[in-house]
């Protein structure tokens, strides 16, 4: 380990809830009672604590914010977040992110502070459309290598879901229905997306309580100029341009809060989602003696189930210590259909089912603190353990026709220690030993340091590590026939990230009754992920490749923010730019140059108090990027060019009102105002057997939802 | 409560109506029935043919079709020239099938030849479906010639074998006939023709280099062991170890063979692969399995013979075959296997197109030209008088292409007018913007378009192919 790669930062500040807090005026009677001006954060933490005394940044979207947007799953809300952005897939129906440019190997997925599985990982590579919303009371983000506090592939940040755990009526009902436009698609049944949610919480006693949910999210796809499963034509009007998809979602927990700060939790979660996928293509099946054809589709279904359990202890050994506890078993399993369907008869055949990955996840995390009861020293320590049965299909990757199953066994031990030097001033540092049963032993460290000076000024300065470990297509692919050699490597070290951010924060009075408020933030960040993996030309002749740790990444960015409460109006405004460069050593031609981009959001709430309804806003401006890419010239040379891809922005608005005192809750919108479907770009490479695309599909343009809730609290 | 009631009551009323969905609208598919082909001949020793009724899907229900007949020259009846069965004896025959069938055929007896010169033909048409909602389109009519005659067209599904593609099939249009062989059992072909020279199998990636040596015992393994890694497909730099892929005979990597013995160089000989026995991926293919070695040759005249002699890299013998030429093929062929003399082609008059596998030579870029391996690819039977081009829809339809549309300028010397024009393996279908003209063996002009490259599981090496005579 080198000093570079570690450390790990983090802290933060406070940045309000950025939304709507008319919310906290709506919301006060019925179970959102969280919404306090202070804000109470998880993340990073050694036990809850208020956002502002808190060592790490962490930025909150808070349950307000999720209901004025009526997001359903994580994929409706991150996009207005700034260094985040959002990849739907249209071929896959899946919803990947990027944060600092990074993608989903990077940073992890948390479900109350554990990692959550998907079919791919534990906590990584999560699809967000899989993510439901419906019983969290805030999503936290965190950015930067978190390796000490979340280990292996926390090296972009971690974003941590926490769910609402208590309730100060007896009895909450809650079923709700979304109906919304999928761009200027709808229909009753075949167009559009279509939700039904109901929820169930009752306190049982002071101290027991429990709730139920179920969740049914119907996505038909988006048409466009595409005909359906139906159409008969091999004219590429086949099948949908966004995949449809169900998915059913069902939750429910049981939560204990006992003597000396003693809180248990089990909470269970079941999903279930099926997609279809319909061959653009169509064979004809030409019949040249009778001049007919029967056309033929050659289809799948994918049908993906995740099974969630979460035991949660937490509490004060005697007059000790504090602990922190939690055993999960975690399952998700995409399973697949494949058939060829005659189209005009509606008959399936060749039809085959099989599992085509899954990952089976035991997993324990422990963090024991406050040992000392010493205000100005106090250390943590803690461990994470967890046992992953991987498994990937031949047909998932090219693997040489093997399926892959792999078992992989991680055992960290962490800890941390927090000194207050004086009242303005403190420090933490922290390191985390990874071993595993198949990776040599990786180290990674942190280090934060905050300091208050006498205006109010805060700086907070936060250094950390994460080692990212090689996937399977890097590890096992195998694809070796005459004419292509490509080989995974089963030899490959993790790669190593390591992040340093300084942030700096002040709130100002802007009147002098304290009425109104400005908080504004400056942060700088800079982030190194070396040792990158990278498929690369290992023989020119035969022209061999192979995944080798080569490359390096890095990003730089500075982001200001400020947020603001004047009387009924909340807003927000945020901007920031960064660099990213690449070390490609993996190929012949590459330029390492920084490439930078600028972000800029806003958004506002506003509460009119006599109409009893909050409208907002949001939008988010994404500036144009740059990308080195090659190209051949007039003289059929390779050239590298700055490849550049076009601005786009992203504007949300809605508008909630109550009815018959709270009991009904009405809240129209629209997302995707600007009818942003795709944007321009110069900045993608081709496939082997392919041209470079010049447009990454975006979204399915403006929509409009309608969300009706009835609240029954008694 | 009670208002809470009509709440619950209705958001389940509307939990109902956004929870359901529509059930797919089922269509009627269409029933149509034709024949296969178009016409039947009979060459003077045929004496039964099958004629098959196709439907353009499963029977639904169980039935028979009625087929009318008018004849020329011929007569109906045991003791006259053809009889049919089912029987035709009323002017009509009557076929029944199933439930479930997807074709059905009656069998036509040609009794006598006819006389030298006489045209003898029967004329069947669809009369008939019992199906409701059936209609009979494309082939309603057959043409049945007793005397032997070219084939109006019809529809050839090459034997190709599957996603190994174990065998090239040798497809003669105008007898509307088919012969398939295994593409490795067989490596070196004897031209029979005026020149001397000798082709490769192309079809399992053979490769030759010349040596230096003139004396085949002399050979050593480290005499070759630099050359056998310059050998090989997809590699830019190796077209000198193929054979040109035009299919002129002159162009073969093993030189004329001379009369001077001292002018017949040692080849090194690398023998390609066995056919795979793989599984491929559905859409894919697995032709490859493993090398089949290496040989040293030499070749040799003697009269107006070859004499071929061979032997393993390391050994200091040989062993010796002489073959001579037959005129009535392009090739007469040797095979390592048998060390002997095989039977491959048809005689060079029987066949004009060849679904095989293909080694071509492509520019890798700055010239640089290697070999590169094709699957499903078809080779026109140049050397027999075979040629082929192909015409872009754009141009013309495959419907309204006649005879006075043919260009003879775009018949060029090379075998591959059709190649691997057909099909794309990316999409892994054919092209269905194209189609081609051929002109066989015996000089007739057929358009031909390509329906399928793989069957209806998608199972790759399941060409077919319908062709239409132009007249």
């Amino acid at each position: 380990m080198n000093l570079n790669k570690s450390k790990f930062l983090l802290f933060f500040l406070l940045f309000f809830y950025s939304i709507i807090f008319a919310q906290k005026n709506e919301v006060k009677k019925d179970s959102v009672k969280t919404e306090k001006l202070e804000e109470v954060i998880v993340t990073g933490q050694y036990s809850p604590q208020s956002i502002n005394k808190s060592v790490f940044e962490v930025k909150v979207i808070s349950r307000a914010q999720i209901e004025q947007q009526a997001g359903n799953n994580l994929a409706d809300v991150l996009n207005q977040t700034l260094n985040i952005n959002i990849i739907p897939s249209a071929s896959t129906g899946k919803s990947a992110v990027q944060l600092f440019g990074l993608d989903g190997q990077y940073f992890k997925i948390l479900i109350d502070n554990i990692p959550v599985v998907n079919d791919e990982g534990l906590g990584n590579n999560t699809d967000l459309t899989q993510m439901n919303l419906d019983d969290i009371q805030q999503i936290e983000i965190v950015e930067g290598s978190m390796g000490v506090q979340y280990g292996a592939n926390a090296v972009s940040g971690v974003i941590n879901i926490i769910t609402k755990k208590s309730s100060k009526y007896k009895w909450e009902i809650t079923p709700y229905i979304q109906e919304e436009t999928v761009g200027d698609e709808y229909g009753l049944f075949d167009e559009g997306r279509h939700i039904q949610s109901i929820k169930v919480g009752h306190k049982i006693t002071d101290r027991w309580y429990a709730n139920a949910i179920y969740t049914r999210n119907d996505f038909a796809g988006f048409w466009s100029d595409k005909k359906g499963k139906h159409h008969d034509l091999n004219d590429g009007k086949r099948g949908y341009l966004w995949l449809p998809k169900l998915q059913n979602t069902a939750k429910a927990l049981l939560s204990y809060r006992g003597d000396n700060a003693f809180r248990t939790f089990y909470k269970f979660e079941y999903f279930n989602e099926n997609i279809d996928r319909f061959s653009e293509q169509v064979d004809p099946n030409y019949n040249p003696s009778t001049q007919t054809s029967d056309p033929i589709g050659d289809d799948l279904v994918f049908t993906s189930e995740r099974f969630y359990h979460h035991l949660n202890f937490l509490g004060k050994w005697k007059d000790g210590f504090n602990y922190d506890i939690s055993l999960s078993y975690q399952q998700q399993k995409r399973n697949v259909e494949t058939f060829r369907y005659r189209i005009k008869a509606r008959e399936k055949f060749d039809v085959q089912e099989f599992e085509y990955e899954s990952r089976k996840v035991y997993y324990s995390k422990g963090n024991f603190s406050n040992f000392l009861q010493n205000n100005s020293f106090d250390f943590q320590l803690g461990y994470e353990v967890n046992h992953i049965d991987g498994y990937a299909s031949s047909t998932s990757g090219s693997f040489d026709g093997e399926n892959i199953k792999r078992e992989l066994g991680s055992y960290d031990f962490f800890g941390s220690s927090e000194i207050n030097v004086n009242d303005k001033f403190s420090i933490r540092p922290g390191a985390r030993l990874l071993t595993s049963s198949v990776f040599d032993p990786q180290v990674a460290v942190s280090l934060s340091t905050r300091h208050r000076f006498d205006n109010g000024l805060e700086i907070r300065a936060v250094v950390g590590s994460s080692p990212r470990l090689p996937n399977y297509a890097e590890l096992y692919t195998y694809f070796v026939d005459a004419n292509h050699d490509v080989r995974g490597n089963e030899n490959l070290e993790p790669e190593q990230g390591t992040s340093v951010f300084l942030h700096l924060k002040k709130g100002f009075d802007l009147t002098n009754d304290g009425a109104s408020k400005l908080l504004s933030k400056l942060s700088l960040n800079y982030l190194n992920v070396t040792d990158r993996i990278e498929l690369s030309v290992v023989n020119q002749i035969p022209l061999q490749f192979k995944y080798i740790n080569i490359d390096s990444y890095r990003t730089i960015g500075a982001f200001f923010n400020n947020t603001m409460n004047y009387k009924n109006l909340k807003a927000n405004v945020g901007i920031g730019f960064a660099g990213e460069s690449k070390v490609l050593d993996s190929r012949v031609l590459h330029n390492d140059d920084y490439l930078y981009r600028m972000q800029f959001n806003a958004n506002a709430a506003y509460y009119a108090k006599k109409l009893g309804m909050v409208f907002s806003a949001y939008y988010k401006y994404n500036g144009p990027s740059q990308q080195f890419v090659q190209r051949q010239n007039e003289n059929d040379e390779t050239v590298l060019i700055r490849g550049k891809q076009s601005d786009y922005s992203w504007l949300d608005a809605s508008v909630r009102k109550n009815f018959l005192d709270k009991k009904i809750q009405l809240t129209l919108g629209a997302r995707n105002l600007l009818d942003i479907t795709e944007v321009n770009t110069t900045a993608l490479e081709g496939g082997a057997h392919s041209g470079p695309p010049s447009t990454l599909l975006l979204g399915y343009g403006r929509s409009y939802f309608l969300k009706l809730v009835y609240n029954l609290n008694f | 409560m009670k208002t809470n009631l009509i709440f619950i009551k209705a958001l389940l009323l509307l939990f109902i109506v956004s929870g359901c969905s529509s059930d797919d609208d089922t269509t009627i598919q269409e029933f149509a029935v034709a024949f296969e082909n178009p016409s039947v001949s009979f060459s003077t020793t045929d004496e039964n043919k099958e004629v098959k009724i196709v439907f353009s899907s499963k029977a639904p229900q169980a039935g028979n079709v009625t087929v009318n007949y008018t004849v020329e020259n011929a007569v109906y009846g045991a003791d006259a020239d053809f009889t049919t069965v089912p029987s035709g004896e009323t002017g009509s025959i009557t076929v029944a099938f199933k439930q479930g069938d997807s074709d059905v055929s009656f069998t036509i007896n040609k009794l006598k030849n006819p006389i030298e010169g006489v045209t003898q033909s029967v004329s069947f048409s669809l009369a008939k479906v019992s199906v409701l909602n059936s209609i009979m389109s494309g082939n309603t009519n057959l043409a049945v010639s007793f005397t032997e005659s070219a084939a109006l067209g019809g529809i050839i599904s090459p034997k190709v074998g599957g996603a190994n593609e174990p065998n090239q099939v040798y497809v003669d249009l105008s007898a509307q006939s088919q012969v398939d062989v295994l593409r490795d059992s067989w490596d070196l072909g004897f031209y029979g023709g005026s020149e001397f020279r000798v082709s490769i199998n192309g079809s399992i990636f053979m490769g030759a280099a010349q040596l230096d040596a003139t004396d085949i015992n002399t050979v050593k393994e480290a005499d070759v062991t630099a050359i056998k890694d310059l050998i090989k497909t997809s590699a830019p730099n190796t077209a000198q170890y193929f054979d040109g892929p035009t299919g002129e005979i002159t162009k073969t990597v093993i030189a004329e063979v001379s009369e001077t013995d001292a002018e017949n160089k040692v080849y090194l000989l690398k023998l390609g692969f066995e056919v795979s026995t793989k599984a491929a991926e559905v859409g894919g293919v697995e032709l490859s399995g493993d090398l089949r070695g290496w040989k040293k040759i030499r070749i040799l005249r003697s009269g107006d013979d070859y004499v071929l002699q061979h032997a393993d890299i390391a050994a200091t013998t040989f062993e010796e075959i002489k073959i001579s030429k037959d005129s009535d093929y392009n090739f007469r062929f040797f095979s390592f296997n048998t060390k002997n003399i095989v039977d491959v082609e048809p005689k060079k008059e029987k066949w004009d197109l060849n679904f095989t596998v293909f080694t071509n030579i492509l520019d890798f870029g700055g010239g640089n030209l290697g070999g590169y391996g094709y699957s499903d690819y078809v080779v026109t039977n140049l050397k027999g008088g075979a040629n082929s081009y192909m015409v872009m829809t754009a141009d013309f339809t495959y419907e309204d292409f006649t005879l006075a549309n043919v260009n003879n300028a775009n018949f060029i010397v090379d075998q591959r007018g059709i190649g691997s024009n057909w099909r794309s393996v990316f999409t892994g279908s054919v092209k269905d913007d194209r189609f081609f003209v051929v002109k066989d063996t015996d000089g007739n002009l057929y358009k031909i378009r390509f329906n399928a490259l793989t069957d209806d599981s998608g199972v790759r090496g399941n060409p077919k192919f319908e062709y239409t005579l132009l007249q």
